[in-house]
């Protein structure tokens, strides 16, 4: 790694990290600030959640329709979908920027005049991003757990649940750098990377959507990176998945050892 | 830096060569069969028209790209295998130089100098050459004209005093004060040791600050030769303005040197290599209005020592340019 280039790369990525931290924060803060009246209103909304499809409970990581706790209400509410939506668009336009987007822009040939081997301005890029998905999945931790006891209620609050969600969040959002990246190599134009990149992770998210439906696709969703994607059940148990973890460390790798692999040989026109 | 080719320069290796380097872009020719040799010292004027191939050149030389056939050795090292190497020792300046929209003058110039050994000192000789060019690096180069930007970029490549220089199109956008100090930065390089190759097409620019000058067409290295070799083929435009129409009987077969005759009326122009007497003395027997004599610029000398069509005619002669996302001017 070369701390120069890691160094630029955070500076230039501070103000998106911040407002996408923020912006999180904000989102945390509205649903607990919606719990109380939630909370009123959860006999009504469990006899209404009894009456949706299995499948769609499941899909959204709802295996018991118990929202009696703060963590289990922002579990559900938070790490189904809206979660997903905002670290997946954090990490593709990180990873847009990378190599594609400096490409585009231009900044690529100037870095590349530096007496840098291609793989450590890679690896630096890299761990710049690693350490802005280490800041946004702890922000959102510490929020759930600091919105939950200042706000809402501290009692049947997961704090072990929490710690084990944090790599397991981690090690999600960097499957998703692992591809993207490889994109952001291969592709010259940064649009068509983002749309590469948006269409993978829905074709995986669609996948564990439909393996939920249907038995034949079920036995193909190993392939994609939802299936190892529980938050409730990490939450709820307390432990990391070692097993999940460890799948969703190498997508992340071979996408990584691909991407260095391609920019080891691509030509910088 | 003019009169670099009239001052010795001591000559004594190889700093740039390519063998038979090429690069294709698909089924496009970015260069083709390019042997090219640049010698400790020079300062070696690298001249073609747009698309002709100057840009991919000189990315192959920077180990940006792999040559498909062929290969290219900068200070003798593989320019693709040891590119690392190759860009401790050399100061790039890309056409068009892009740089970091959000980013001061200044920490461009402290993360360049961030990757050389003796950063503090490359740090100093860079606020040294902004203040030469007149480059305030406080503002963000977002906030910057084209012309600043690329004084900035001159600063980056030439702030750690690299042996060798490559420079692609040094003078874009900038005004004629700022190039003569280009120039004189230049000079003051060459002097200290410094092998300089750039790019250009233009031509006065070329003449003016090297002492030998390659010419790429269509991909295709056509020739070097030193500039005082070119000035010395005294290669002169001729026009003659005759009294009446261009004499039918006026013959020009028996004059040596005489090529691209043009009649217009009464009106003669053409292109002399050599003596003028002897034109002089069958033009005398006619009555002449006006007779003007000027110096043929290195481009018509280039056209006329390598018997080349003009340029211009680069989109119809089955050289298709590198698709757009080549960047650079090529």
């Amino acid at each position: 790694m070369n701390k120069n280039i890691f160094r630029k790369t955070v500076s230039e990525r501070l103000r998106p990290t911040v407002v996408y931290c923020v912006g999180i924060l904000a989102y945390m803060l509205m649903l607990t600030a919606v719990y109380p009246t939630y909370r009123k209103l959860l006999t009504a909304k469990s006899e209404l959640l009894k009456n949706y499809p299995k499948g769609l409970l499941q899909l959204f990581g709802v295996k018991s329709i118990n929202a009696s706790s703060f963590s289990n209400y922002i579990t559900l509410e938070l790490f189904g979908f809206i979660w997903i939506i905002i670290i997946a668009a954090f990490v593709i336009a990180f990873a847009r920027n990378m190599v594609s987007g400096e490409l585009h822009e231009g900044t690529l040939e100037l870095l590349m005049a530096q007496p840098v081997p291609r793989w450590k301005i890679l690896t630096s890029e890299g761990a710049a991003m690693l350490a802005g998905i280490v800041s946004f999945v702890v922000v959102t931790v510490v929020g759930i757990i600091a919105f939950g006891s200042a706000f809402a209620s501290s009692a049947g609050m997961s704090y072990a649940g929490f710690a084990a969600f944090l790599p397991v969040g981690i090690c999600l959002a960097l499957a998703i750098a692992g591809y993207s990246v490889l994109f952001s190599v291969l592709i010259d134009d940064p649009k068509l990377v983002v749309m590469t990149s948006v269409g993978l992770t829905l074709f995986f998210y669609v996948l564990h959507f439909a393996g939920v439906f249907s038995k034949i696709v079920n036995k193909v969703d190993w392939f994609g990176i939802f299936h190892y994607w529980d938050p409730m059940g990490v939450i709820e148990k307390g432990s990391v998945p070692l097993k999940s973890v460890l799948i969703l460390l190498a997508f992340a790798a071979v996408g990584f050892s691909l991407a260095i692999w391609a920019f080891q040989r691509k030509d910088i026109k | 830096m003019a009169g670099a080719s009239e001052q010795g320069v001591a000559l004594t290796s190889k700093v740039i060569s390519t063998e038979s380097l090429t690069k294709l872009y698909g089924r496009v020719v970015g260069v083709k069969d390019l042997d090219l040799e640049v010698e400790e010292g020079e300062v070696f004027g690298f001249l073609g028209p747009n698309g002709a191939g100057k840009t991919t050149t000189i990315r192959l030389l920077m180990g940006l790209m792999r040559p498909s056939t062929g290969s290219a050795r900068v200070m003798g090292l593989d320019a693709w295998k040891d590119s690392v190497a190759v860009k401790e020792k050399v100061g790039y300046l890309p056409g068009d130089a892009a740089l970091y929209e959000k980013m001061t003058g200044e920490a461009h110039v402290k993360f360049v100098a961030s990757f050389c050994r003796d950063a503090s000192q490359v740090e100093t000789a860079g606020y040294d050459l902004a203040s030469l060019l007149e480059l305030e690096l406080e503002r963000k180069v977002h906030g910057y004209s084209k012309g600043m930007k690329q004084k900035l970029a001159i600063v980056l490549a030439l702030m750690k005093k690299p042996p060798l220089i490559i420079m692609d199109e040094p003078t874009n956008a900038l005004d004629p004060l700022t190039q003569k100090v280009l120039y004189d930065i230049l000079n003051e390089r060459r002097e200290e040791g410094a092998t300089i190759l750039f790019s250009s097409h233009n031509l006065p620019e070329v003449e003016r600050i090297a002492n030998r000058v390659g010419i790429v067409r269509k991909g295709t290295l056509v020739g070097t030769e030193r500039i005082e070799d070119l000035r010395g083929m005294r290669l002169r435009n001729v026009e003659v303005i005759f009294e009446g129409d261009v004499p039918a009987d006026l013959d020009l077969e028996r004059v040596p040197g005489v090529s691209g005759v043009e009649r217009l009326g009464n009106r003669l122009q053409l292109k002399l290599r050599g003596d003028i007497n002897p034109l002089l003395k069958i033009v005398a027997r006619y009555d002449v209005a006006d007779f003007s004599v000027s110096h043929a610029s290195l481009e018509d000398v280039f056209l006329e020592f390598y018997k080349l069509e003009p340029p211009g005619d680069l989109a119809s002669a089955g050289n298709p340019v590198p698709p757009a996302e080549g960047g650079g001017d090529e």
